[in-house]
């Protein structure tokens, strides 16, 4: 008889695992430190009657079969899909605005470059096609490198061959860009400076890395694994990510989870056969056998697991595991919208409105992005950083009174640890250094503020318990992905300890809400599981 | 008489070919469009009585094979060691790394204890996968997407290698093919000068930083030179790199490879999508079965065949082949040795590499720089100075001292190199004087090479001194354009023998050797 597993962290991933645990009839207890769940995925009342999104502005988007399973429509989760995927204001006055449908893109495109017009959708297929054969690798657990089995084997067969099938070019394209830098493919696509500008964040969203460093463009190529059809249109969720998450505890529940809010895990135990419970911090102890957990790979394992019960080699290999987050967050509660440079001269039936709703991106230059990042490099904060804001209230009518907007905003690069001072300190000037990024490309953002609070990387680890407040929960470089996720030969979200799992975006395929890591551990579990009631 | 073979090109890769071809048998003519062989393996006497290594300087992987099978010792190649790298610091301290570990190791200690230990463990590390990695060197890389029994033995083999390293190697491994230098060495040390020192060597030859991805990898250079067994790591050749490229040369012409200088080729000869021959720049024609170039990518399709000769597909991907020289040479005549602050006097620290890489941040400023067009105004250096093994190439009690400098990007932004060639040079010498106060006053004559120098003396497309960027998606099978870097080309009977080709740059002679073996198994 096998005991009660327990999930550590009710994020979007662990509430993914406790849903299907509990189909499988295991029953799990879901622990959450906060008083909410839904971890980077939460709405929070900032101002009476005003609802934001605590982090995470854009979903995934979520797996369709993750959604499926969990009747998340059917639990009121309504998909927002805003009419443009962004909006580029430049130095000049002139701002790039895509709408999602490609046609209309190239036509908005086309008033900077007539080439880049005529290559933007063909840019967009090739990445998609690429993207829909990657997506392959992302639906899987990735394969044991140690000891393969025959069905891994066959499984990575089968995206071999469909790979061969996108043609010779299409295959050594993607190899050629994965390890590129971001910044080299987008010079070599496009013309238009905003355009690749555009691109570029995409490919340095949370990263350590700047879009001239080697490998960013597989941020690329995995953002459009997940949205083949559209990879740069944002995914939001009707009344916040919160929504998301409160449907998917639900679904949980209802399939036999347990869900315990402001019970946080203080410990693992360990004994010489492997996990044998959970210890509270109030001092309450759960036994169990199973333990899966949301938190990241270093929280987890060095922050729960007593370090005896670890290989010296294992404790340094997660030591080593890059997670120092370069992302701030700023939510700015407004009276109004604020007039965006760019608006006067929009391509034929875009509203002002339809323009902002999608993703609002202030790095009109590639060199911009990057001098953001060279301040990070030396431990500072940008002092003029890029940033990617949304105005969810423009898509959304339910998060605020009519006539309040809500700005939110990521804002890179924001290193956790700072060379002089603490964020504590900092977090003042750099939200006053956002702000006025913002209001160089909308004049009249001083006077729309109401109210403004920004969480720093420093709050992030401490209210998040991201380690190094980095909202991956690790880097997505080229050397932490796929079976290098968290780290090599511990990619199939088991750990060196028996009956501990990882679930959250600290393992493969990485950070978003998507609910994949979250699915797969929930397949590894169930899979352990069996094997242990044969032996 | 008609030619078998015309190389284009006696640098050391194109005199390794044609020795090779000749050897098997084939009548081969050499091209070279200066006065003198060795490309950019070379030494010429640019002051009276001074020899400079102008472009490359020092030697690290020039295969063991090809040392053997041309039997270059015998045609008069001697590889004298090169001992050490000494890193002055602003703080009056330095590092300096020589080659006997134990020594190595007390001076790491100086710095970082914990380093001191590690720094075993780096060792044996590297020596590992270097084993793994460097029988890479001499393949011809498999088409990952070909399904021919030939292909697919060679991934295999690779496959069945990289698992039958140790775990923690394979750990290793993975991490070294896509991490950046620093990330990698912020892993096993703490002391920063050691870790901008080490990683240094993973920038040489591109356009990236210290904390790029993808600069991990050339850390293994250092060391596989040392298993090679001819001779450890890094060493110069006797009378100068140019003797190198004499020694091939002179074991080409005893095979009866015939070398032509002053005979710059403009075009090669196409007949029916076959290449015939070559039009030499006065009009010459030379008619040839097969044409090997060892020019770059670049000059060889773009230059001597012609866009409209080449399928779209093929001329688009070789458009995105980036060269974007990063990297000048500084060759200086003095009249005495520099006197370094930190550790004066004529020690053996000069006998070694000096490098200009006191910390990591200083690399990476040195490399935003560049990012945005403009030469780094506190460079990276490696200094050599080679009188100090040599004596022959300077008169009595003279030296050269030679600077590799990065960044110095091929384009600048707002200027031109013609306008910035000396400023460049007054960087370098006043970068130096701050370690070594003496050297202004020491200096006879300079010799300073921008990207744009090396472009133009030693037809380097865009001044890359290794044909092209060694950056991930420029290696293996993707190098220089993928499907085409098994030596063949798109035109038939046309073949590429330089460093655009596997595995790129440096003084290895490995792309010659191997695209002379694509020849006689292509004719066979």
């Amino acid at each position: 008889m096998t005991s009660r597993p327990v999930i550590i962290g009710a994020g979007v991933n662990g509430l993914a695992t406790a849903f299907y645990l509990a189909k499988a009839g295991l029953r799990p207890l879901v622990l959450e430190r906060s008083e909410r769940i839904g971890g980077a995925a939460s709405t929070r009342e900032l101002a009476p009657g005003v609802r934001v999104p605590d982090l995470t502005h854009a979903v995934g988007p979520l797996r369709q079969d993750v959604a499926d399973a969990m009747g998340l429509a059917s639990r009121g989760v309504q998909w927002l899909r805003p009419a443009v995927d962004s909006f580029t204001p430049g130095a000049d006055g002139r701002a790039l605005v895509l709408p999602r449908d490609p046609a209309a893109a190239s036509a908005a495109i086309g008033e900077f470059s007539a080439r880049d017009a005529a290559r933007y959708p063909e840019f967009l297929r090739e990445l998609g096609s690429i993207g829909a054969v990657v997506s392959g690798l992302l639906d899987e657990i990735p394969l044991s490198i140690d000891s393969p089995t025959t069905g891994e084997l066959w499984r990575l067969l089968q995206i071999g061959r469909r790979f061969r099938r996108l043609g010779r070019q299409q295959v050594f394209r993607a190899l050629r860009w994965g390890p590129m830098p971001v910044a080299d493919l987008l010079t070599d696509v496009f013309d238009t400076e905003l355009l690749r500008a555009t691109f570029c964040t995409r490919g340095v969203f949370a990263s350590a890395l700047g879009p001239r460093s080697a490998g960013t463009a597989a941020a690329l190529i995995l953002e459009a694994a997940r949205q083949p059809s559209s990879p740069f249109a944002p995914v939001f969720v009707q009344g916040g990510p919160g929504q998301l998450a409160s449907a998917m505890a639900a679904a949980a529940t209802a399939a036999g989870a347990e869900i315990r809010c402001g019970a946080a895990v203080a410990r693992i135990d360990v004994d010489d056969s492997g996990v044998c419970g959970v210890a509270l911090s109030n001092g309450d102890r759960i036994a169990t056998t199973t333990v899966v957990s949301n938190a990241d790979p270093q929280r987890t394992l060095l922050g729960l697991v007593d370090p005896v019960r670890l290989e010296p080699d294992v404790i340094l290999r997660i030591r080593n595991y890059r997670a120092r987050g370069t992302l701030a967050k700023v939510n700015v509660v407004m009276n109004g919208l604020p007039s965006f440079a760019g608006l006067k001269r929009l391509p034929a039936g875009l509203t002002p409105e339809a323009a902002l709703s999608g993703r609002i991106l202030i790095a009109p230059t590639i060199d911009d992005i990057e001098r953001a990042y060279d301040a990070s490099k030396y431990g500072q904060w940008s002092a003029k950083p890029w940033l990617e804001c949304v105005i969810p209230t423009l898509t959304d009518s339910t998060l605020a009174p009519s006539g309040t907007h809500v700005l939110s905003i990521y804002a890179q690069y924001a290193p956790y640890r700072l060379r002089e001072g603490s964020w504590a300190e900092a977090r003042g000037a750099f939200q006053q250094a956002v702000l006025d990024r913002v209001s160089e490309f909308a004049p009249d953002l001083p006077s729309r503020i109401v109210l403004t609070e920004t969480i720093t990387p420093a709050d992030l680890e401490a209210t998040h318990s991201f380690t190094g407040g980095h909202i991956h929960h690790g880097e997505m470089a080229l050397d932490q992905l796929f079976i290098m996720r968290p780290t090599l030969g511990w990619a199939q979200h088991t750990t060196p300890v028996a009956g501990l799992f990882l679930c959250g975006a600290g393992t493969h395929p990485g950070g978003g809400v998507t609910g994949a890591n979250g699915a797969h551990a929930a397949k590894a579990v169930i899979a352990h599981n069996r094997k242990g009631s044969r032996a | 008489m008609p030619y078998d073979v015309i190389v284009i090109g006696g640098g050391h890769n194109g005199l390794t070919t044609a020795a090779y071809l000749a050897r098997a048998g084939r009548r081969v003519l050499v091209l070279e469009r200066r006065h003198v062989v060795g490309g950019a393996a070379v030494t010429e006497e640019v002051f009276p009585g001074f020899h400079f290594s102008e472009c490359s300087y020092v030697v690290s992987l020039l295969r063991p094979d090809v040392i053997r099978e041309l039997d270059l010792a015998r045609h008069g190649l001697e590889i004298l060691p090169l001992d050490g790298t000494f890193t002055p610091m602003p703080n009056g301290d330095y590092l300096w790394r020589v080659n006997d570990h134990a020594r190595t190791r007390r001076e790491i200690a100086r710095h970082s204890a914990v380093d001191a230990e590690a720094y075993d463990e780096y060792g044996r590390a590297m020596v590992e996968m270097a084993r793994f990695v460097k029988p890479i060197l001499d393949l011809t890389p498999a088409d990952p997407l070909s399904l021919k029994p030939r292909d697919l033995r060679q991934l295999a083999f690779l496959g069945r290698r990289f698992l039958q390293l140790a775990p923690g190697d394979r750990y290793n491994l993975v991490q070294l093919m896509t991490m950046s230098a620093v990330d990698f060495l912020d892993q096993w040390f703490e002391t920063d000068v050691l870790k901008a020192t080490m990683s240094a060597s993973g920038i040489i030859g591109t356009f990236l930083g210290v904390r790029s991805p993808g600069t991990a990898y050339v850390l293994l250079h250092h060391y596989m030179g040392e298993i090679d067994g001819a001779f450890r790591s890094w060493g110069f050749a006797r009378g100068g790199t140019g003797a190198i490229s004499n020694a091939i040369a002179a074991a080409a012409r005893e095979a009866g490879v015939e070398i032509r200088t002053n005979a710059p080729v403009a075009k090669v000869l196409l007949e029916h999508g076959r290449a015939t021959g070559v039009v030499l720049e006065n009009g010459d024609e030379i008619r040839a079965t097969i044409v090997a170039s060892s020019a770059d990518p670049h000059r060889t399709f773009f230059g001597f065949v012609g866009r409209e000769h080449l399928p779209t597909e093929f001329a688009d991907d070789l458009s995105h082949y980036r060269y974007r020289g990063s990297s000048g040479k500084v060759n200086l005549a003095l009249d005495g040795l520099p006197d370094f602050t930190c550790l004066p006097g004529p020690g053996p620290h000069l006998r070694g590499a000096i490098s200009i890489s006191p910390g990591v941040d200083y690399m990476e400023r040195a490399y935003d720089d560049a990012k945005y067009g403009r030469f780094s105004k506190r460079p990276y250096i490696d200094v050599v100075i080679p009188t100090l093994t040599d004596p022959s190439i300077a008169p009595p009690g003279k030296h050269v001292l030679s600077c590799f400098v990065q960044y110095a990007p091929y384009h600048l932004r707002g200027s031109t190199w013609d306008d910035e060639r000396e400023r460049f040079g007054d960087t370098v010498i006043d970068t130096l004087s701050e370690y070594a106060p003496n050297l202004k006053s020491l200096i006879l004559h300079r010799q300073v090479l921008t990207p744009l120098d090396l472009e133009r003396e030693f037809g380097l497309t865009e001044g890359n001194i290794f044909h092209g960027e060694l950056s991930l998606e420029q290696l293996f099978f993707l190098r220089p354009v993928a499907g085409w870097a098994k030596y063949r080309t798109p035109i038939r009977n046309l073949y590429l023998c330089g460093s655009g080709a596997h595995p790129g740059g440096g003084i290895m002679a490995a792309p010659g050797r191997n695209a002379a073996i694509a020849v006689i198994g292509d004719q066979r």
